[in-house]
């Protein structure tokens, strides 16, 4: 994380790094949630094969979690991408 | 005599590198007025609707639950199931046109009043006011070294934050898992792990972003106030400062004939800077961190009102009526113009259409599923296939179905003992068996019908969905 988040690029410091990349993913992992929620029933769904014994509390928390990871890490790519490899490589 | 006020295009660029500063703490100073009550108003009337509407009954149930565990949405008298997604898709759409209608008429109206950053943020500064006293005292008691007197009056500010950033995490979760079980959880300090997991995240996100964020989730998190501008015309009521009037600025005594030194109206007392909760300087011209409170407005006012000149140097204008000196009912009429007109047209139709869908949902869904393993040995005289149907009985009242299937001649439906009773607001899988003669059927897909109808009922509901049967290859 340390050349992703530590220097500034188009003038961003790291607090606004931090939230370029999670409140976006924030947001996009909410609607992803909602969608596959909506569409997906947790208690209906195999989780390599097995049938998950959760409650749908526990899926809908964590499923909210790893979408919002997962949108984040495309952030965090996004940012990295935006910065040259002169940047980078500094 | 100072310089008159740089125009919007002139401050573009110290705008653009403000962004990236370190934040300076904003201390906004107490405003009152007509404004500061409006917004007062909406803080009252969105946090009865938000605090109070999980405490509601209606059908001896709460009266609006979003019940994930169930998958089941109560809207009053109305249940929503995950199949009716298109009526939240139809809400958003509906909230979208309606932000685009009231930006293009009145600027950020929603941002001003009614956006719950701005109304936490409200609630959060007025605790703050109340604990730590108004501007001065804040800033003062800010740069106080760490006596014990500070120390007391930041954990009781803190406290107080926490505590109402707590209720408002309860009464979040209070809509998702019945608030009154909920609360007697709470009391007994015995909640589930995710129920605790998301009153402190809710709370925690509460207290963040109203007590220490404020201002800056606006300028740096919203994608609205990026775009808002482009909802904008010249007929926009934007709170505008009337620079022909005010300019050029200065400071001067109450009884100074002012107009003969050369002065306009603005006595740069600075007291729109201090009450803005963005800490922006109105008189630079619009700029995009005006969350359009109006709080500079009620300031300036006030201090018109203190040195005896008129009202309104600081107002909701627009740069039209600015520019041609138009009176308040011009500026009023020009509201009526084809973007306004459009949008309203096209807000309406889709409540409207919203709205008769709705009257019209049938409370009954069916969803056929087909057992693929169910396929007749080759040679037998009769096709056997084997179907699930998900019956969904959508409103609150028990009915009873029978269920019958048409499409081939002498199609014979097996199923369990009929009609089938199902409850109010609940759902039953029911295992199908048809059989037909073989000879009937084409090898591969028959288009049958499944029929669920209601019995005995004062409202007759027919609902067809068709499926198919497969026939194994003759040979």
């Amino acid at each position: 994380m340390g050349p992703l988040l530590s220097t500034d690029c188009g003038g961003g410091v790291t607090s606004q790094r931090l939230i370029w990349i999670l409140w976006p993913s924030f947001i996009v992992g909410g609607i992803a949630e909602v969608l596959f929620f909506t569409a997906f029933d947790p208690l209906d769904m195999m989780f390599f094969g097995y049938p998950i014994t959760w409650s749908r509390e526990a899926v809908y928390t964590v499923g909210f979690f790893v979408f919002w990871a997962i949108c984040a890490t495309s952030s965090a790519a996004t940012c990295f991408l935006q910065r040259s490899s002169g940047d980078i490589n500094r | 005599m100072k310089s008159p006020a740089p125009t919007q295009e002139a401050t573009a660029e110290p705008v653009e590198q403000a962004l990236y500063e370190v934040r300076k703490k904003i201390h906004p100073r107490a405003v009152s007025g007509k404004f500061a009550w409006s917004r007062w108003f909406f803080v009252w009337a969105t946090q009865l609707v938000f605090y109070g509407l999980p405490w509601l009954s209606w059908n001896d149930r709460q009266a609006v639950l979003f019940d994930l565990v169930h998958r089941k949405f109560y809207i009053f008298g109305l249940v929503f199931w995950p199949q009716d997604i298109v009526y939240l898709t139809v809400l958003l759409i509906i909230s979208a046109y309606s932000l685009f209608l009231f930006t293009a008429v009145g600027g950020r109206l929603w941002c001003g009043y009614a956006c719950p950053q701005t109304v936490y943020t409200e609630m959060f500064m007025w605790i703050e006011r109340k604990i730590e006293g108004d501007r001065m005292k804040r800033i003062k008691l800010d740069k106080s070294p760490l006596t014990g007197r500070k120390v007391g009056l930041k954990a009781a500010k803190h406290a107080a934050w926490i505590a109402l950033a707590l209720w408002t995490g309860f009464t979040f979760v209070g809509y998702f898992t019945p608030i009154t079980e909920l609360g007697t959880k709470v009391s007994a300090w015995s909640m589930g792990p995710w129920e605790t997991f998301w009153i402190f995240f809710y709370g925690f996100a509460t207290y963040g972003n109203a007590g220490w964020m404020r201002e800056q989730v606006c300028k740096y998190m919203c994608p609205y106030a990026r775009f808002q501008s482009a909802m904008f015309d010249r007929d926009t009521l934007i709170i505008s400062y009337d620079k022909g009037r005010g300019e050029p600025r200065g400071s001067r005594s109450r009884s100074a004939d002012y107009k003969a030194k050369g002065l306009g109206d603005c006595v740069d007392c600075g007291i729109c800077v201090q009450v803005c909760p963005t800490g922006i300087d109105i008189r630079n011209g619009l700029q995009y961190e005006c969350i359009g409170c109006a709080a500079c407005i009620d300031g300036c006012n006030q201090v018109m009102d203190k040195m005896g000149y008129p009202r309104g140097l600081v107002r909701y204008s627009s740069e039209n009526a600015l520019e041609q000196h138009l009176d308040f009912g011009q500026m009023v009429r020009r509201v009526v113009r084809p973007r306004i007109l459009i949008y309203t047209a096209v807000l309406w139709t889709i409540i409207i259409v919203a709205a008769f869908a709705l009257t019209n949902r049938v409370p009954v869904k069916v969803d056929v599923i087909r057992d693929r393993i169910s396929m007749a040995a080759p040679d037998a005289p009769l096709v056997e296939n084997v179907y699930r149907l998900q019956v969904m009985n959508t409103s609150e009242r028990p009915r009873q179905f029978r269920i019958t299937a048409s499409g081939i001649d002498g199609i014979e439906l097996e199923s369990q003992r009929q009609p089938i009773t199902i409850d109010g607001a609940s759902q039953r899988v029911i295992p199908v068996r048809l059989r037909v003669e073989k000879q009937l059927t084409k090898p591969g897909a028959n288009r049958i019908v499944f029929t669920v109808e209601t019995v005995g009922d004062v409202e007759s509901i027919v609902i067809e969905e068709g499926a198919t049967l497969i026939a194994p290859k003759s040979d």
